[in-house]
């Protein structure tokens, strides 16, 4: 072995024995090795060909653009309702039959939303007192000019009579021009500067790196008032496993650090882009 | 997801408008309206549709290949099969080489007073 490192120094002189020369002598293979041994010492080393130079710019076919899917907001909606001087109620269930959204035509908790995980949550708040006396009421979200029911048996996807017993109650409640919601729940609500803060931090140093080991990462895009916008990248993008992800865990991590949460809505566009997670 | 039979836009231009004509870009394709009435001069309104009469898994607007287009009301009429046809319509929107919008919109819900 000696002499085979000493033929190869002599084959680069004494002026090329430097670190990466050393390195070459290293990572030879043995074969190659062998064909160098039998060369003369004094030919040069042949040089490899020079790799083909790529073609200028100009000779390459056009890239394709890749587009950006961007949104336009909807400024007209069945669900909008019209200006009246009586109370106007109408019910919207979702899609997936699992939730349930009124809308009012009078301001419930301008700016601002509070969500009532409970029975227990709702006392001293008028109008979420009248809505869980319904006994399959689970939780109620309060936002501005709407509320949204989730009720307990998640297979019953028939709304209508329980949406107009609903309505009936709410009405009455409205009608008597009292407090919608609980004084302590608006006169403590912190700032917004606060609450963005708290999030980012309940972001940071929890969620993120929960969902880090999916390649996933949630990102918060907008607060108004309590109501926390935020969406979900990476690997959490279009999983199917992200509805989960978002009412069990980040729902909780955010309402257990920072109570005066009130809404929290995915922005996430699940079927964009190129690589959906599901897709 | 319902077959969509036929749609129909009918685009308001602001105050930037474009030459080109316009196209949709339905489930990664490329194509130009028909029936088309008026332009997407500024100021001008446009008017286009197609049969499509398959299943639309994206619907976009495509924007200019060059310039800006700036998008002041955006109407959509989408019929599917064996549903109701309804409408949708959007808010402002700036489009460019760079972009295309979402046009569809699963029809909606049912809504009821209570």
């Amino acid at each position: 072995m000696a002499s085979i490192l000493e033929k190869l120094k002599s084959m680069f002189g004494p002026g090329e024995e430097t670190g990466s020369s050393a390195q070459i002598v290293t990572e030879t293979p043995a074969t190659a090795v062998s064909s160098q041994e039998s060369a003369p010492v004094s030919e040069p080393t042949p040089t490899p060909p020079a790799p083909a130079s790529p073609p200028p710019m100009e000779e390459l076919a056009p890239t394709p653009m890749m587009r950006t899917v961007i949104q336009a907001p909807v400024v007209s909606d069945a669900a909008d309702l019209p200006d009246s001087e009586e109370i106007l109620i109408r019910a919207q269930p979702s899609p997936t039959g699992d939730q349930c959204v009124f809308r009012i035509n009078r301001p419930l908790f301008p700016g601002h939303s509070w969500f009532f995980k409970d029975f227990e949550s709702a006392e001293g708040s008028p109008l979420a007192e009248v809505i869980f006396t319904n006994d399959e009421v689970e939780t109620l979200l309060v936002h501005e000019q709407s509320f949204t029911i989730t009720r307990y048996d998640q297979n019953n996807f028939e709304w209508e009579k329980f949406a107009r017993e609903i309505g009936a109650v709410v009405r009455e409640t409205l009608q008597e021009g009292g407090p919608v919601l609980k004084e302590s729940i608006v006169r403590d609500m912190p700032d917004e500067e606060k609450i963005r803060e708290d999030i980012q931090k309940v972001i940071d140093l929890e969620v993120n790196p929960g969902v880090a080991g999916h390649g996933g990462q949630i990102t918060l895009t907008g607060i108004q008032g309590n109501t926390i916008n935020i969406q979900m990248g990476g690997g959490c993008q279009g999983c199917s496993s992200a509805d989960l992800t978002l009412k069990v865990g980040i729902h909780n991590a955010f309402r257990k650090a920072v109570p005066f949460v009130g809404a929290i809505y995915d922005e996430t566009d699940h079927a964009a882009g190129l690589n959906p997670y599901f897709s | 997801m319902p077959k969509l039979t036929r749609f129909k836009v009918t685009i308001e231009t602001g105050d930037v408008g474009m030459d080109e004509p316009v196209h949709f870009n339905i489930n990664s394709h490329k194509v130009p309206f028909e029936d088309v009435r008026g332009s997407a001069q500024a100021g001008q309104t446009f008017e286009g549709g197609f049969e499509i009469n398959s299943f639309a898994h994206s619907l976009t607007l495509v924007g200019p290949e060059t310039g800006q287009w700036n998008i002041k009301k955006l109407k959509v009429d989408l019929d599917l099969e064996g549903a109701e046809p309804y409408s949708v319509t959007f808010g402002e929107v700036a489009l460019d080489e760079t972009n295309e919008v979402n046009i569809w919109r699963d029809p909606p819900v049912p809504v009821f007073e209570v």
